[in-house]
Order: structure tokens, then sequence, then C-alpha cells
């Protein structure tokens, strides 16, 4: 079999198409040559045992089955979210006056969820009341960054996506935010708190359901 | 047990030879590009007493000041720029700031800020910079270079509040700095009145004369860098020696000192006496090079000498040797250059440095 495989080929047929035919040597050379550079991660060796141990299936070849995600809720999908266009702001609308209001509205929910923010309530009771609670309409400052330029943007919070927080600025600018290696400040009536972005990449209301470890000190 | 004593750390020597007189000779931009001089000093063999010209350089090496917890916003304001930075040439440099631990900051004439911090104070401080050339697979290190001059740099503009912003309201940084002036033309301005409301001290350098009798030393030829077998001796080995000869260090290889096996080159010859004259403090490069220009008149009047050396020593903390080439500290942290002075007008120019440093130029 092999034999029939690698004959030459012969000369009436070289005449017909007009090749050049190699020698049987040069031949070898080249289809070794052709499947190194074809396969580049394997050896020789390996190349001659996956073309002479393994049965090529042409016909009746299994079809690999694709799993399907069952959606739980019957909310829309990621790609269908973004055709619909849901989040988009318009450039009208991209002023900061706009959303002070919303930020008072969350001012306003987070004391009531602290039961009120006097001079005697404990810093880690807020910390635990804050790392369930929504930041949408926050006002953030990033003060730490593996990236420098990040450092130093200041804006309420539009909407904070699993990784990302999409910011709006004093400048009216809209600014994405990656949450990873980061360090952000939250302020509330005095309390200042520090949001380490790597340990917090949860979608908002999953993180309510969350339990956080304690950790001494965290390097970014 | 000697594992650790093979691994020494690396340094590099670089020794080239020309002539002063030689028009492509880049002896005075060597001097003028090693910004940061910390010790000076001249050895002249078969000499009794200081030559009368080198103590007049000596009592006009200028002022330098030092201004103890300044902010560093300080020297990056406009005004400071146009009162001093633009009329001449400042220097500026970080004092008792170790460059592998703590912030250090350098200002170089060509009005560039070079900031050396630490990886806390990058991700605090908001400036984008690069990565430390000697960083291993964490990064601890990074280098902030501003440009002064730049035209990108006028007040006003998002670059220059940005970086004023920075260094005064997000991450002050301050620390002792060493500095001093060269002007330019008709200046007239005082850094300590400016500086009156930081603690501003003036020091003088300090001189320092030394004569040594009685040393053997090496016999070196001024066309031969590396030497020949019997004449003369290599341009390494006499760098060697003339360490231990400034150090004080007795080069006889007796069997009873157990400081220093270390014996003079052959061939040698003892010379009856010669005259150290060291000067210490925050040195500016216009000065070395009038010096320079003074030790190579001095073979214009016949002498017993046939070479003397001038040897200018860098500081270990700084953040740049060369230029703008990063400079660091790993188990020494020396960067220095030696002119051998011949009689004819040839030099040799060995420059040497430590582990975390680039090549010399």
């Amino acid at each position: 079999m092999q034999r029939d495989v690698c004959l030459n080929i012969p000369p009436n047929h070289v005449k017909m198409l007009d090749i050049q035919p190699h020698g049987p040597k040069q031949a070898e050379a080249f289809v070794n040559s052709f499947l190194k550079h074809t396969m580049p991660r394997l050896e020789g060796k390996d190349i001659q045992k996956h073309l002479r141990r393994k049965a090529v299936v042409l016909e009746h070849a299994f079809k690999k089955k694709k799993k399907n995600k069952k959606r739980k809720t019957k909310s829309l999908s990621a790609k269908e979210r973004r055709q619909m266009k849901i989040f988009e702001l318009k450039p009208q609308q991209q002023k900061y006056e706009l959303f002070l209001p919303l930020h008072e509205l969350w001012k306003q929910y987070i004391r009531e969820l602290c039961n009120g923010l006097g001079p005697q309530v404990q810093p880690m009771m807020i910390q635990t009341k804050l790392l369930k609670a929504d930041f949408h309409g926050a006002v953030v400052t990033v003060v730490k960054s593996k990236c420098p330029s990040y450092v130093g943007t200041t804006g309420i919070i539009l909407q904070e996506l699993k990784h990302m927080f999409k910011i709006i600025t004093k400048d009216d600018k809209l600014k994405v935010i990656p949450k990873c290696n980061s360090v952000f400040s939250v302020e509330i009536d005095g309390f200042v708190s520090h949001i380490y972005g790597s340990k917090f990449q949860l979608r908002s209301s999953e993180r309510s359901a969350k339990k956080f470890k304690v950790k001494g000190t965290i390097d970014l | 047990m000697y594992s650790n004593l093979e691994k020494t750390p690396r340094h590099l020597l670089v020794c080239e030879k020309s002539n002063f007189k030689n028009e492509k000779s880049r002896h005075g931009i060597h001097v003028e590009n090693h910004y940061f001089n910390y010790r000076v000093s001249v050895l002249i063999p078969e000499c009794g007493a200081l030559p009368a010209g080198l103590s007049t350089i000596g009592s006009s090496f200028g002022k330098y000041y030092l201004v103890k917890n300044l902010p560093v916003y300080e020297i990056v304001e406009q005004q400071f720029l146009d009162l001093c930075v633009k009329k001449g040439s400042f220097y500026a440099l970080s004092y008792n700031t170790r460059i592998d631990q703590d912030n250090s900051a350098a200002l170089i004439p060509a009005g560039k800020l070079i900031l050396s911090v630490d990886k806390d104070t990058y991700e605090e401080l908001g400036l984008e910079g690069q990565q430390s050339q000697y960083s291993h697979k964490a990064v601890m290190r990074h280098i902030i270079t501003i440009d002064l001059t730049d035209a990108s740099f006028a007040p006003g503009t998002k670059k220059y509040k940005r970086v004023i912003w920075a260094l005064k309201e997000k991450k002050p940084l301050a620390c002792d700095f060493l500095m001093a002036w060269h002007p330019s033309g008709e200046g007239d301005f005082s850094l300590s009145s400016y500086f009156a409301k930081y603690q501003c001290k003036e020091h003088t350098p300090s001189v320092s004369t030394k004569i040594l009798r009685d040393i053997p030393s090496p016999v070196i030829s001024g066309g031969e860098l590396k030497g020949k077998p019997e004449e003369s001796c290599d341009s390494q080995e006499f760098l060697d020696w003339l360490g231990a000869a400034s150090a004080d260090i007795d080069c006889n290889n007796e069997a009873s000192s157990f400081l220093s096996t270390y014996c003079c080159p052959e061939p040698s010859v003892v010379m009856g006496q010669a005259c150290l004259w060291t000067v210490t403090g925050f040195l500016l490069p216009e000065k070395i090079y009038m010096l320079l220009e003074q030790l190579r008149h001095y073979f214009d009047e016949p002498k017993l000498a046939h070479w003397t050396t001038l040897t200018v020593h860098g500081f270990a903390d700084s953040p740049v040797s060369w230029g703008v080439a990063e400079h660091g500290f790993h188990k020494g942290g020396e960067n220095l250059y030696n002119f051998v002075i011949f009689r004819n007008h040839d030099y040799w120019l060995q420059m040497a440095v430590g582990t975390q440093d680039g090549c010399p130029p």
C-alpha cells in the first residue's frame, strides 16, 4: 500500500501535465518539511504516529453536541440588551447636574440602610452594610490604581457592571473605569470607605448574597 | 562554602585614550553629562606642595545649599522655572534618600525632573512613568520623567495642572534637597532668599590636602592602554593602585598585614612624595571642567612627574549617572570617572559603574 502511494509519476504523465517531478529523496524531504511547517508543535516522531496509527474517519463522523445554558429567568441576553440600547445616554442627557438628584436619593437610601449616621455609629457596621449595598448614584473617586492615569477621576456612578464602573464626571464626560487593580473611595456624611476594586468584581445584584473574607492588608 | 564569593555583583569599567588637542575628543561632554558629583581628588606625583592654580580653583568652587523638607512642587512651579531654571544650569538632588528604598528626585540642567518612586507612591501619585530597568518579576520601582522646558508644560495646560495637582494635593512629596545654580549671564537670584521659609543652609565644599611619602607607583606610558609586559602597566591595574593609594592602603604585601595583600603592579618606581588633594561637596561639572583645564596646563612647565590624575566620584543614591541613564544601588552605588593626564596632552579616561547601571557613554 505504501509502495503504491509513494510511486514515481510515470514519464508520459509528466509530459502531459507539464510538471517537473522530484526524485524520491527530494519528495520525502519536501513532505517532511511541509508536515513540520503545518504542525509546528509536533516532532517528526509524533507526526508519524498521528498519520499511521489513527484511523481517519471520513463518513459518519461524530457531531459535537452544543451545550445550551438554561436560562432560569425570563430576562434578555446581553446581545439583545446591546441591540436595544437601553443603557445608552444621548449627548443632551450627559449632564452632571441631571444626576445630582440621583446622588441625593442614594444618600437617603444609605442613611436608611444604616439607621441614621451619627457620631456614635461604628465604622465596622457601616462597612458590612455597604458591602451589600447598591452603588448606583454614589460619588466615587479613584485613589490608587496600577494605571496612573485613572487616579483622580471623580464622578457619579451611572451603571455598575461586573468588571466596570460607568461614571459621569463634573466635566460632563462619560468615563468607563475597570474595577480591577484600583482602589475607589466612597464618601457619605463624613465616612470615607475605600473599596478594593479587584475583590469587587461582581454584579451588584449578586453581591448582596456574597460573603467577603477578612484580610489584613491588600496589595494592588 | 565559597559559592557566595563566586557570585560577585557585576561592574563595568570603560577605558579609553585620546588627546586633549584632538578635535573629536569628548572629554568635555563626559564631564558635562555627569551631573551630580560628590568628590574630586587630584594626585600629583613628585610634588611636595600644592600648585597655586589648584588652590585658587579650590576656593572658587561655588556654594551649594541644603534645603530641608522641601515639597517637590516648589521646584516645578512656573515662577521658579522662569527665575532660575531657564536662566542657567540648576542642579538639585534629594539628600538622605536611599535610591533602592525611598523616593528620590533629581533636577538636571536640561530641565528634566526625574522622580524615582516606589510602587505604592507610583500608584497613588497619578503621574505616568516607566518601570525601572532593573526590576525583576515584581516591579518595585518606577521612574517618572517630566520635561519642564517642554512647550506643552506651559502654565494653564492640562499637563502642568495635572503635575501640580499630583505633587501638591494628591500625594505631597517632600524631601531634603541639595541644590546649586550656575548662572549663564547676569543672574540676580539667590536660592537662600527664595527658599527662606524652609530651612535653607549654605555650604562650601571642603578641601583637604595630603602629602604621601615613599610610595611605590606603577610605570605607565600614554600610548599603551593595555601595557607592555616589562615596560608599563595596564590601565585597570593602574586604577586599582590609584584607589589603594588614595585610601592610604599599604601596598607592600607583608605577611603580618591581614587587611591587604595588595601590592603595587610591576614595573614600578618608588616616588619620593606625592600630593593628594581632595574636594568634597555638591560639585558642579562646570567647575570640574575648569579644574581639568588647569591640570592640563600643569605640564606647561617642566616637571618631574610623568602623569597626574583627576578622579571624580558621583553620589551613590542619585537617580541618574551619565545623562539620563538610570542608576541603582545593588551592593554598591559607585559611578565614577578618572582622567590620567600625561605630559604630551594625551589622556586616559576610565569610567566605572556598579551593578544597576547602564554602560557609560
